[in-house]
């Protein structure tokens, strides 16, 4: 089975046959006929046995290890200690133990801990083998013992495998007399369990490892033998209990001519193929050497390789094979960087890591295109709403007034002309420490009052499209479009664009942290303020880099003066407004204060007001 | 082909014997001072004088504290039919106080041929158990509760010990409460430690490289807990126990040589040919001294274990030769080397592709790093310092690695097509903590 074919196809057919074999064989008994009950011979392999050296054949480069493993497991009725089998993904640990049992036909229970991804299914799922329990519609699918416990697991663990091995020692008795087959091999019964590593995210209180492990000696029983199959060495298992350590096989990842002698099996034309291989395999070699992964590379590759060929039969000369590399050439670097893009098997890394690597992913696939648009819609108040989030993340806090305060940056300038080549230094380490430790946190009152200053400027150049925010948000006063932002802001934190990080301890309040990349938010900028940013530079020039980011709000501020004088008029509008509900307010609660920090009558000039402005912006929305 | 049947029922007859730990154990049992013969006399005080005792049996995984126990408990059985009954309970399964009760309830029910109820709850299990040692007291049966796992019993609200210990105080009842435990007191096994260490470093310096005294150590410390297992006890049970403590230590060597031979040796007188038994027990005499001494400086002066030589013995037994139907030294060379793995070096080796991937010329995307990284995890050469922080996105999560330079020289030393550069990088890496970022910077910077 699945010898001729490729690997890839091998270990799928291995894992999905095993799997059935798992279900006693469900769809073929289903099939055959459903009202036939499962006999002990269910829990064989379920196909013709195999002779050794076919196993052998199928599997090249592993000869060490069948072996060793066949050795081990040693001549029927033979009592053995649990076996621990180690090695890379897709090093063919399953496939392999399953064609030796099917060799050795023997009675076996698989269980995958990816399959039954809980303490109580694993138990289950391996009671209901043992106790040849089938789900169906009459028993409404359900399993044959509840079981939950490690503790009920052993007593139904003993009850079922004395049960199976009374039936096993019964058939080996009268079977050799009536029969001339066989259908099971000797008294023993083995239980698999593969994906082991799996189960140490499971257990929190780190009970069911230890118990696997000791569960030769608890049940004490000499006909029952453990194997486990894992992908992780077994010094990654150590607990603070200690246990009897299993026997353990290795199984080192393939050579690379393992890889080659793998790949030419399944192939009609060998010489064209092996010229094929001669091109592509020491460079992917270097990459990966994970069969899976080379599989599905190759796969496409070959049918480049074969494209400028009419007749896939022809042997090639030197001639062709020039031909044939120069055509294949500038492909094989682009596939390389494929190899790594699409994971042909689910992510190793447990569930809670899924959501980041989804958009992981989402960004990858955005930024190898290099398309100038995104390829998804967002309203243009979530857009500045996403491009102020991404600059407090990326900025410190105290840059904020100096960037987005119309006169602001003017102190600051003349204050770096004379920078020492210490500040210089310490500039150097924070920015260093900045990209170890990614985007920081800020405040929801930082983001708003971030968000107001671009949602400003944008305003005034672009048109139709923020007309309606305009009119909805902004003029409708503070109540509209605090609820508006707000609401744009959860479905950006549902989007997983920005995340709600822990709260401040001191403060109490909630932090958020933006998650976008460099790349993304430039798509973004673009596509809103690409009328206001003209004078901004090339798309390569990242923007939380102080010149880029300099040269965006010089550009914003240019715009922003125009605005100002109108903009405090409106300010002056609002606040009166503000300051009458609050009056009405407090008249009625008396619970909050009369008047706000910022709220007072603008008697300064406009230089000095300009810091007080931002803070004054954020003291507002801190409300 | 005659021979090659005899040679396989003789290796199945191993292989049992093997797994059987009570065999293993039994020729230990024969001296007056053994712990067999000490924990024989305790129970069966108990057993005659009708007193209630608890002992506690502590002594390294693997040194026999339970094979003996049940050796000493088929015996008593033998001796005192219908006198004694065993309730066995392991820490590993029933920790839960609510479990323990309903095990021992079941297990009694079981014993005495009454019905269990499995809708009882623990009240109910837990006066049962205090009726039923009440009862078997007034009968003169003793009742003896074997607490696998001891130390784990000992967590949380000890409910289950206090109730067994506190049931035990009462004249009427008459019950044994042993625990097992591999929790052991440090001070006692110091001395024998350094004097392990000690050998290991005079014996061979070349062969005990640094490498091996850190397992060494390591063993050490993982096999040996700070508290001792009674520590651990509250103050109102710790003051209902009797604070009887059988200590098993791991045998010597010269008790190892004869273990060695009573496993391996077969037994004239049985089905198998007695030409063939005398040949194969002959060739045992020879081979033993030398196995023995191999086995003996390789591994008890290492972890000091029967568990670890005992697969080394599985091994060499499933190596034999069926054709000549004998042990060779060879098999246990073999079997040996085969035992003797490098911790995650073979990882590495594989993983230096990956590495290497970086430190050629070609330049590769940033999804390839992140794949790479990726693998990295898989293989658990590197992990993330804390698992809270899954809101942050991967390239800004901090990882640390988890394999030590030394470690990383030599995988990298093994790899053969390693590029030279390869070298005078690892030392780059071997930053306690670093972020996918930095880490990427490492491969890129020098590289341009």
């Amino acid at each position: 089975m699945g010898k001729e074919e490729s690997p890839q196809v091998t270990r799928r057919t291995t894992r999905s046959s095993s799997s059935s074999t798992a279900a006693n064989n469900a769809v073929e008994a289903t099939k055959a006929c459903d009202s036939h009950p499962l006999t002990i011979n269910d829990l064989v392999f379920g196909q013709e046995p195999i002779s050794l050296d076919d196993v052998l054949s199928g599997f090249p480069g592993r000869r060490v290890q069948i072996l060793e493993l066949v050795r081990l497991l040693g001549p029927a009725n033979s009592p053995m200690l649990p076996l621990f089998i180690y090695g890379g993904a897709s090093t063919g640990k399953t496939s392999i133990i399953l064609q030796i049992f099917r060799h050795l036909n023997r009675p076996f229970v698989y269980s995958s801990c990816r399959m039954c991804y809980s303490p109580r299914i694993l138990f289950e799922s391996i009671l209901n083998q043992l106790f040849l329990h089938r789900k169906n519609i009459t028993n409404g699918y359900s399993s044959i013992k509840r079981c939950e416990r490690p503790s009920d697991f052993v007593n139904f663990l003993r009850e079922a495998l004395t049960s199976v091995i009374n039936n096993l020692n019964d058939n080996s008795g009268t079977s050799k007399t009536k029969r001339a087959v066989a259908r099971t091999d000797g008294n023993m019964i083995y239980l698999i369990f593969d994906n082991l590593e799996l189960v140490r995210v499971w257990d929190k209180s780190s009970t069911i490892l230890p118990f696997l492990f000791n569960l030769h000696d608890v049940l004490k029983m000499p006909e029952l033998c453990l194997i486990f199959v894992s992908n992780s060495s077994p010094d990654t298992y150590y607990s603070n209990m200690g246990y009897m350590e299993p026997i353990p096989v290795h199984f080192p990842d393939y050579t690379e001519d393992d890889l080659r002698q793998l790949f030419m099996r399944s192939q009609t034309n060998q010489k064209l193929y092996s010229s094929f291989l001669d091109v592509v395999l020491r460079p992917f070699c270097r990459i990966t050497r994970r069969v899976d992964e080379l599989s599905t590379a190759f796969a496409a590759l070959f049918e480049k390789y074969c494209e400028p060929l009419g007749d896939l039969e022809v042997v090639p000369n030197e001639q062709i094979k020039r031909r044939l590399f120069s055509q294949l050439q500038p492909h094989i670097a682009a596939s390389m960087n494929e190899v790594f893009k699409v994971s042909s098997q689910p992510s190793p890394e447990g569930e809670s890591n899924k959501e980041i690597k989804q958009k992981g992913s989402k960004r990858k696939s955005g930024s190898c295109e290099e398309i100038d648009e995104l390829d998804f819609h967002m309203s243009a108040s979530a857009k500045y709403l996403l491009i102020s989030a991404f600059l407090a993340s990326r900025n410190p806090a105290t840059l904020d007034a100096s960037l987005f305060d119309s006169m602001g940056g003017f102190d600051g300038r003349k204050r770096k002309r004379k920078p020492s080549q210490k500040s210089l230094d310490h500039k150097e380490a924070a920015e260093q420490e900045l990209l170890m430790k990614g985007p920081g946190t800020f405040p929801l009152e930082r983001l708003l009052a971030i968000f107001q200053c671009i949602a400003s400027v944008g305003e005034g150049t672009i048109d139709e499209e923020e007309q309606g925010n305009e009119g909805s948000g902004v003029k409708s006063g503070d109540g509209g479009l605090m609820s508006d932002v707000l609401l744009q802001l959860s479905s950006l934190c549902n989007a997983n664009f920005i995340i709600k990080g822990g709260s401040c301890p001191l403060e109490g309040s909630t932090r958020y942290r933006s998650t976008v990349s460099e790349d993304m938010i430039l798509k973004t900028i673009k596509t809103v303020m690409w009328k206001l940013l003209v004078t901004w530079p090339s798309t390569e020039k990242i923007l939380w880099r102080k010149s880029a980011k300099k040269k965006i709000f010089n550009a914003i501020r240019r715009k922003q003066e125009d605005e100002v004088r109108a903009e405090q008029h409106y300010r002056l509008r609002i606040k009166r407004n503000y300051n009458n509900i609050e009056d009405q307010m407090g008249k009625i609660a008396c619970l909050q204060p009369q008047h706000d920090g910022g709220i007072r009558p603008k008697k300064k000039k406009e230089g000095n007001n300009g810091r007080r402005h931002f803070s004054e912006l954020q003291g507002r929305w801190a409300r | 082909m005659g021979r090659e049947k005899v040679a396989e029922e003789a290796l199945n007859l191993l292989r049992s014997r093997l797994c059987d730990p009570s065999f293993v154990f039994k020729p230990l049992s024969n001296s007056p001072d053994s712990n067999y013969s000490k924990l024989k006399f305790i129970i069966s005080s108990s057993v005659t004088e009708a007193c209630n005792n608890s002992i506690l049996l502590l002594g390294p995984r693997g040194s026999g504290k339970i094979a003996v126990l049940e050796l000493v408990l088929k015996d008593l059985l033998e001796e005192y039919p219908d006198m004694i009954s065993v309730i066995r309970l392991s820490g590993l399964l029933h920790s839960d106080d609510n479990c323990a009760f309903k095990e021992i309830a079941r297990q009694l029910c079981v014993e005495h041929h009454l019905l269990f109820s499995k809708m009882a709850s623990f009240d109910d299990n837990s006066q049962f158990m205090i009726a039923m040692l009440r009862e078997c007291g007034l009968a003169h049966k003793t009742v003896v509760f074997v607490l696998d796992e001891f130390d784990l019993f000992a967590q949380g609200k000890q409910r289950v010990l206090y109730s067994l210990l506190d049931a035990m105080q009462s004249v009427t009842s008459q019950a044994v409460v042993i625990g097992v435990s591999c929790r052991l007191v440090c001070s006692l096994l110091n001395y024998k430690i350094t004097t392990e260490c000690e050998a290991v470093l005079s014996w061979d310096s070349d062969e005990f490289n640094e490498n091996k005294l850190e397992v060494l150590t390591i063993d050490v410390i993982c096999r040996l807990c700070f508290l001792d297992a009674d520590q651990l006890l509250e103050k109102r049970v710790r003051s209902r126990f009797s604070h009887r403590k059988l200590l098993f230590l791991p045998p010597s060597k010269g008790d190892l040589q004869r273990l060695l031979e009573h496993i391996l040796s077969l037994p004239i007188d049985s089905t198998l040919p007695h030409d063939y038994a005398v040949e194969f027990n002959a060739k045992l005499q020879n081979l033993s001294i030398n196995v023995s001494v191999l086995i003996v400086f390789m591994f008890r002066s290492l972890s000091n274990l029967l568990l670890i030589d005992h697969d080394t013995r599985f091994r060499a037994v499933s190596y034999m030769d069926l054709g000549s139907g004998l042990l060779s030294l060879e098999n246990f060379i073999t079997a040996l080397s085969t035992m003797e793995r490098q911790p995650k070096l073979e990882c590495i080796k594989e993983y230096k592709s990956i590495h290497d991937a970086f430190q050629t010329s070609d330049y590769y995307a940033r999804n390839v790093c992140f794949r790479a990284f990726e693998h990295l995890l898989q293989r658990e050469l590197i992990c993330f310092t804390d698992n809270r922080g899954h809101n942050q996105s991967v390239e800004f999560r901090p990882v640390k690695l988890l394999i030590s330079s030394h470690e990383l020289h030599q995988g990298l030393k093994s790899y053969r097509s390693c590029p030279v550069s390869c070298s005078w990088k690892t030392c780059y890496c071997v930053h306690p903590s670093m972020t996918i970022s930095s880490a990427k910077g490492f491969f890129f910077y020098p590289y341009g």
